[in-house]
C-alpha cells in the first residue's frame, strides 16, 4: 500500500471515530447514570442491552475497527520517524499489522459473543 | 551511522522537551503524547471489554450469569481512585487529540491555511496562523473542559 493510501485511511478513520467515538461515548455516558449504564444489565444502555442493540453493537465494531487501524497506523508513523531503512519499516509494519489483527480479532470475538447472550 | 538508541532517545527528547520551539511544535507534541495515551488505552479497554463475555478463558458462549459475574468483578476491580484519575487524564488527552485531529485533517486537505503571501520578517508561518491557532487553543479548552466534566462524573466536583 502507499504511504499517502495509509495516511488517507488514517484521515478517514479518524473521523469515523469522531462519529462512531461519539455515539460510544454518548451511550455511556448521556443517556442516564453512567453507573447503571456500566453495570451489566440495568436499563436500556447497559453494557449487555448495548452489544444486544444490533445497530450499537454494528457501531461498536466500527469503532473497533477504526481506531484499530488509526491507533496502529500513528504507532507506525512514530516508530518510522525515529528511525529510516525498508528493514525497519518493514519491520515495524509487519508486527503492527500483526498486533492490529490480533486485537481485532479478540474484540470482534467480544462483540459477536455479547450480542450471543442468551 | 549512529546507533538507534542514541537515535530513540534524541527523538524522544526532541517531543517531551519542546521548550524553545514555537506553538505548532507544541501541538505536535502534545499530538503525538495524547495518541500515544488513548492507543494504550484502547489496549487495555479490549482486554477489559473482553471480561464482559468471561475473559479469555471462555471461547464459547458463557451462561449471562458467569459472564455477569465476571463483568460485576471487573467493575469492581476497576471502581478505585487511580483508576478514575487515570480516566481524567484519558478524557483530556482524548479530547485534545480529537479537535486538534481535525485540526490536522483540514490542514491535510488543505483548508484554513491562509494565502501564501511573500515571507517577511520574522518569518511567522502562515500555516499556522489565526484560524489555525484558533482551532488548537479550542483543542485545549475542550480537552480542559472535558478533564473538568470527568472529575464532575468520577468526583463530583
Amino acid at each position: 500500500m502507499k504511504e499517502s493510501t495509509k495516511m488517507l485511511l488514517h484521515y478517514i478513520t479518524g473521523i469515523g471515530i469522531v462519529v462512531a467515538g461519539g455515539v460510544h461515548l454518548f451511550t455511556v455516558f448521556l443517556t442516564g447514570p453512567y453507573l447503571q449504564n456500566l453495570a451489566f444489565s440495568a436499563g436500556p444502555y447497559s453494557v449487555i442491552a448495548v452489544y444486544r442493540n444490533l445497530l450499537l453493537a454494528i457501531t461498536l465494531e466500527l469503532l473497533l475497527l477504526f481506531v484499530d487501524y488509526h491507533a496502529l497506523n500513528g504507532i507506525r508513523v512514530i516508530l518510522i520517524e525515529f528511525h529510516q531503512g525498508t528493514k525497519w519499516e518493514r519491520g515495524v509494519s509487519w508486527m503492527l499489522t500483526v498486533v492490529g489483527i490480533l486485537l481485532l480479532v479478540y474484540g470482534t470475538r467480544t462483540i459477536l459473543i455479547a450480542n450471543a447472550l442468551a | 551511522m549512529e546507533p538507534l538508541t542514541t537515535e530513540l532517545k534524541r527523538a524522544l527528547f526532541g517531543w517531551f522537551y519542546p521548550y524553545k520551539y514555537s506553538l505548532e511544535r507544541w501541538a505536535y507534541a502534545l499530538q503525538r503524547i495524547s495518541g500515544i495515551a488513548v492507543a494504550a488505552y484502547f489496549l487495555a479497554h479490549i482486554v477489559e471489554t473482553g471480561n464482559v463475555v468471561g475473559g479469555l478463558e471462555v471461547w464459547s458462549v458463557p451462561s449471562t450469569s458467569v459472564a455477569g459475574d465476571v463483568w460485576t468483578a471487573t467493575f469492581h476491580f476497576l471502581d478505585n481512585p487511580l483508576f478514575d484519575v487515570g480516566l481524567v487524564v484519558i478524557g483530556f488527552m482524548l479530547a485534545y487529540h480529537t479537535i486538534n485531529g481535525i485540526r490536522l485533517a483540514l490542514t491535510e486537505f488543505g483548508f484554513l491555511q491562509g494565502r501564501p503571501t511573500r515571507p517577511d520578517f520574522p518569518y511567522e508561518p502562515k500555516s499556522f496562523a489565526k484560524a489555525q491557532r484558533a482551532l488548537f487553543w479550542v483543542s485545549v479548552l475542550f480537552a480542559a473542559g472535558t478533564a473538568v466534566y470527568a472529575l464532575n462524573v468520577f468526583f463530583g466536583v
